[in-house]
């Protein structure tokens, strides 16, 4: 059973994906070890709305198509690149792709789009939150920064390939469906993100470690934080 | 213009199965023109030096994709390959995921047992002349640029390195391409996922970045692929609707 | 004693363009047992590399278009030397066999009505070439050869070359050939042959014609007993790639010109306007195509000899929209970036006329249960061929190659080759091979027929150039029998080299003899000492086979019937 569970590359000795588990492992800890309270409006996006929203965010980038390439060249090393000389790729290696254990998970990957879509919107709402936590209107560089990572998911997220293939790409003929002008419009201009998805995948990932050490320096009280725009009511 | 005549040293893959246990390198001395292509470069040494190297061309204008090789290890073509571009010692060998004729000739012939295999264009009924809109026949046509160079074959680590039933990216785009063309009445997902091994591919886009007419393989073809399987292997939702379907049209049909 | 394994079916086609292609599925769908066998790789053929389109009066954009418009725009850029029937044929069938097409699973691009898109082309009064972008050819290819695949009852083999067309009684029994991949012989029994192997464009030494055309087909024919016909007709395109060396010849296509593209000489000087005022850069194939010889060969040509050709006006976004093919071209090969650069250009072989003569209604030879289609057959495109007539061409004929084939054999008896008739053939072609004696290079004799065609026997032909050339020819007649490769019979190429010259030399013999003996000039035939068109000349040249010689007779040009006279004079 477990053997099933469990494909044969994982059974490697593989020092990349060790570090890698240990690397993901430490920083879940250190995030429910050590959360970030509200700052002055500002709410980590780490635990927004609520750290346990994670493992589905986590599993939407662990199943998104851009990062299945990088950690299948990096860490798997199926194949290392695209040079064929120098490959660690060989018939005595196990290899079964997608198509068993765990890693059929990856073909769910439009669920986690689901659940990352219903927790775009908080994003937003968070960005209201430190504009408006005084009750006045009150813009400052966190905020920018806020609304920065806010854009940057929202658009790795409709750039997914999963949201590609349900707003049109399943299907064969455009013209035959109603509106089906729309529809190759949005899928068209879809496509254009779509063709910068690793891009959006690791910038928003980046920006999202970056804005969670933002915060955590202002909890930690380092003044880098500045005022930019205030409407006194 | 060049004022003195450049050299340049190509390595050639020699190895006759039938003779030789084992390939082995063979080195010439060729002079450089400017532009010249790596097709030019072993073209003058089957000419000058040794006639015997097999080596297949057509066109030698990148639309034949006959001329496909290994050159100092990246899948490319030979005849677009500039020579300029390479430095040092230009290594050329064949591509080695297919089983060998001779030197740089491969025996390709089992991706034609693959197409053969494919379900072919099956139109829906339809009066005839055909009204199929412009903006239906984009998808499918840039798949409809490939030449069967088979490179993407060549890289892709499924075919190359392992043991499965993956039919490999050539063919998945040929699907897609048939899959797409509007008048089609076929989907090719679910026998691509159930025989065909479209779960192997494991998306890391070598295919993609070999091809010398720069479809978007990975991206346009094999993705959308699996996504349509999707549909109908891991997705309760859509297997759903579509079971209510079958059941109005008071048949299955497949 | 050789060794050779034999092989049975009931139509054998040589080649896997588009022709053999349609031929077979016609004679595979009326039931025959087929084997296509290639020279090359399935799906490699020179027809993969047609851009511009299939020519079909569809009617789909100007829809004033109709077979009888098409017809005698085909007779007329002819120049009245092209077979009637064959034309009328051609302008009638196109439109279904590109709808044929179209149910096979190409895709065309659309009209904004979702019918099948048409453009303008050279000569054609209407919109009539349906395209697929600037790849046509391929996607014709790849349609076929889908189709073909599916089909049980075709096999083929590709990479397999034919030496010999073995015929008994002015009836063909078969064929004898090798295979590349092994160097094995293989003997094939048949009833019918059908020949389609495309031109001889490479006996030139600048040609846009990829590796395998080299007339082994019609060589292949002749040899056998066939008439060849209007062998002095060779299709220069105006426009090739001169720079650099590697890539000259390689086509520039038509449409830089139909998009508003300019021929500049080194003066600077848009010298169309001298040669026609009228059609400038869009006047017919044959007329820029000497114009712009003139041009160099009066010492305004530029360094790499050749025009400049600009369409920088235009602007870059105009032109990687229009032309994305060319614009990669230049970028690819020539590091040239056409948006902000000249282009260099010089005429190029490109498209052969004559052939092997045919039935126009059967595409029947003179031999019995031998057929021939596609650019290996003559008669059709008469002195001069439209483009996009050629894609039509192999698709009509093609099919109707398949299907009077397939007639022909529900009644004809299988012949057998004789054992020695074999061993000889063998024998024949194995004499190349001599690990022992070194011989000729074939290159070295190939690259001198190729210079010697392309210095004497060019656009502009006369007398003494043409006799130099023929003395030449029969000098590497006699030194390629000398000709020796050593290795074994596996993917020589310096072996298939010698056989390709030995077809080379006698189609070159052929071509030039004609041209020697059309005393006028014609359409693509152009003889600076007889400079003019000549009523007397309107007859076709055929080549003979008497006895291995080449007798060359006239035959008068079948008479054009009153209805479809009445149709050209409209």
């Amino acid at each position: 059973m477990l053997n099933k569970l469990i494909p044969k590359e994982l059974l490697e000795k593989n020092i990349r994906l060790y570090m890698f588990i240990i690397l993901l492992a430490v920083a879940a800890l250190m995030l429910v070890l050590f959360p970030v309270p509200e700052y002055k409006g500002y709410i980590d996006p780490f635990y927004s709305p609520t750290i346990l929203v994670l493992p589905f965010v986590g599993l939407y980038r662990l199943t998104c198509y851009a990062y299945r390439k990088d950690y299948n060249r990096h860490i798997f090393k199926h194949p290392i690149a695209c040079s064929v000389i120098g490959r660690l790729d060989d018939n005595k290696r196990g290899y079964t792709g997608e198509t068993s254990g765990i890693f059929k998970i990856e073909n769910l990957h439009r669920y986690f789009l689901y659940s990352a879509i219903a927790i775009l919107p908080f994003f937003y709402y968070d960005l209201y939150i430190s504009m408006f936590y005084t009750g006045s209107f009150v813009l400052r560089l966190g905020s920018l920064i806020l609304a920065t990572n806010a854009v940057l998911i929202t658009l790795y997220v409709f750039s997914c390939h999963s949201f590609r293939s349900l707003i049109g790409g399943r299907k064969d003929c455009f013209s035959c469906m109603h509106g089906g002008k729309s529809i190759k419009r949005v899928y068209d201009s879809q496509s254009k993100i779509n063709a910068h998805h690793e891009t959006l995948a690791w910038a928003s990932l980046i920006f999202i470690i970056f804005v969670d050490l933002y915060i955590r320096a202002l909890v930690a009280g380092i003044p880098i934080d500045h005022i930019i725009f205030a409407l006194v009511l | 213009m060049l004022m003195e005549k450049n050299r340049i040293k190509i390595r050639i893959y020699r190895k006759d199965p039938e003779k030789d246990a084992k390939g082995y390198f063979q080195e010439f001395d060729v002079p450089v023109e400017e532009g010249m292509v790596v097709l030019d470069a072993v073209n003058y040494v089957t000419e000058h030096y040794d006639q015997t190297i097999a080596v297949r061309w057509n066109c030698k204008a990148a639309r034949c994709g006959s001329c496909a090789a290994e050159i100092n290890g990246m899948p490319k073509l030979m005849c677009k390959t500039r020579i300029d571009q390479l430095g040092g010692v230009v290594s050329i060998e064949p591509m080695h995921a297919f089983p060998l004729v001779k030197d740089l000739v491969t025996d390709v012939n089992e991706n034609y047992e693959t197409e053969r295999a494919m379900p072919e264009f099956t139109p829906k009924e339809e009066k005839e002349p055909w009204i199929i809109d412009e903006m239906d026949v984009l998808r499918s046509q840039e798949f409809r640029k490939c030449i069967e160079c088979f490179l993407c074959q060549d890289v892709c680590h499924v075919i190359r390195d392992h043991t499965t039933k993956y039919i490999g990216p050539r063919h998945v785009a040929k699907a897609a391409s048939l899959d797409m063309h509007p008048a089609d009445s076929l989907d090719r997902s679910k026998i691509l996922t159930e025989e065909k091994g479209l779960g192997y591919c494991n998306v890391t886009k070598c295919c993609q970045e070999v091809c010398p007419e720069h479809i978007k393989i990975t991206d346009n073809a094999i993705i959308p692929e699996k996504e349509r399987a999707a549909d109908g292997f891991y997705d309760p939702i859509m297997m759903l609707i579509g079971k209510i379907k079958k059941r109005k049209n008071g048949k299955n049909v497949e | 004693m050789n060794e050779y394994k034999e092989l049975d079916s009931d139509i054998l086609i040589i080649g896997s363009g588009g022709a053999g292609l349609r031929a077979a599925i016609e004679a595979g769908a009326n039931g025959a047992s087929v084997v296509v066998v290639s020279k090359s790789l399935l799906g490699k053929a020179h027809t993969v590399m047609a851009e511009g389109g299939i020519a079909a009066s569809l009617g789909d954009v100007d829809s004033k278009d109709s077979w009888e418009v098409h017809f005698s725009d085909t007779i007329i850029e002819g120049v009245f030397l092209g077979n009637w029937r064959m034309a009328e044929i051609l302008a009638k069938e196109a439109p279904e066999r590109v709808y044929e097409l179209e149910r096979y699973g190409a895709l065309f691009d659309r009209t904004p009505e979702g019918k099948i898109m048409q453009r303008a082309f050279g000569a054609h009064t209407y919109r009539r070439l349906c395209h697929v972008g600037d790849k046509t050819g391929l996607e014709l290819i790849r349609t076929l050869e889908d189709r073909i695949l599916h089909m049980n009852n075709i096999s083929v083999m590709d990479e397999t070359l034919i030496t010999k067309i073995v015929s008994k009684d002015n009836k063909v029994i078969g064929a004898i050939g090798f295979e590349m991949k092994t160097g094995k012989f293989v003997v094939f029994n048949t009833k019918s042959v059908i020949i389609a192997t495309g031109g001889l464009g490479r006996i030139y030494k600048i040609t846009s014609n990829s590796w395998e055309s080299t007339g082994d087909g019609i060589a292949l024919a002749f040899k056998a007993g066939a008439k060849l016909v209007d062998m002095e007709m060779i299709q220069f395109h105006p426009t090739g790639m001169v720079w650099p060396p590697g890539v000259k010849g390689l086509l520039v296509t038509e449409g830089v010109r139909g998009e508003g593209g300019i021929l500049l000489n080194s003066k600077g000087e848009r010298f169309m306007l001298r040669y026609s005022p009228k059609k400038k850069e869009l006047d017919a194939r044959d007329v820029v195509a000497r114009a712009i010889y003139n041009e160099i060969k009066n010492g305004n040509g530029t360094e790499h000899g050749g025009v400049y050709l600009d369409i920088t006006h235009k602007g870059a976004a105009f032109i990687k929209k229009k032309l994305p093919a060319m614009y990669e071209q230049f970028k690819e090969f020539a590091g040239i970036d056409i948006t902000k650069e000249k282009m260099e250009v010089a005429p190029t072989v490109h498209y052969f006329m004559g052939g092997i003569l045919v039935d126009a209604e059967t595409c029947k030879t003179n031999i019995e249960g031998l057929y021939a289609a596609g650019e290996t057959a003559g008669g059709l495109h008469g002195a001069n061929r439209l483009g996009g007539n050629s894609l039509a061409d192999i698709l009509v004929f093609g099919r109707r190659a398949g299907l009077y084939a397939s007639e022909y054999i529900k009644n004809a008896k299988a012949g057998k080759m004789g054992v020695r008739e074999i061993e000889a053939e063998i024998d024949n072609v194995k004499k190349y091979i001599d690990n022992k004696n070194k011989g000729v290079n074939p290159y070295e004799m190939t690259d001198k027929l190729r210079n010697a065609m392309e210095e004497y026997v060019g656009i502009i032909r006369n007398e003494k150039d043409l006799k130099t050339a023929l003395d030449i020819v029969y000098k590497l007649k006699k030194e390629s029998a000398k000709c020796k490769v050593s290795g074994d019979m596996k993917f020589n190429k310096g072996f298939i080299e010698c056989i390709e010259l030995n077809n080379m030399l006698l189609l070159a013999e052929c071509m030039i003899k004609s041209a020697l003996e059309r005393k006028e000039s014609r359409g693509a035939h152009t003889r600076s000492d007889y400079p003019e068109k000549s009523s007397d000349w309107e007859v076709n040249i055929i080549c003979n086979n008497v006895n291995g010689d080449i007798i060359l007779e006239s035959a008068a040009i079948p008479e054009i019937p009153e209805r479809l006279k009445k149709i050209l004079k409209q």
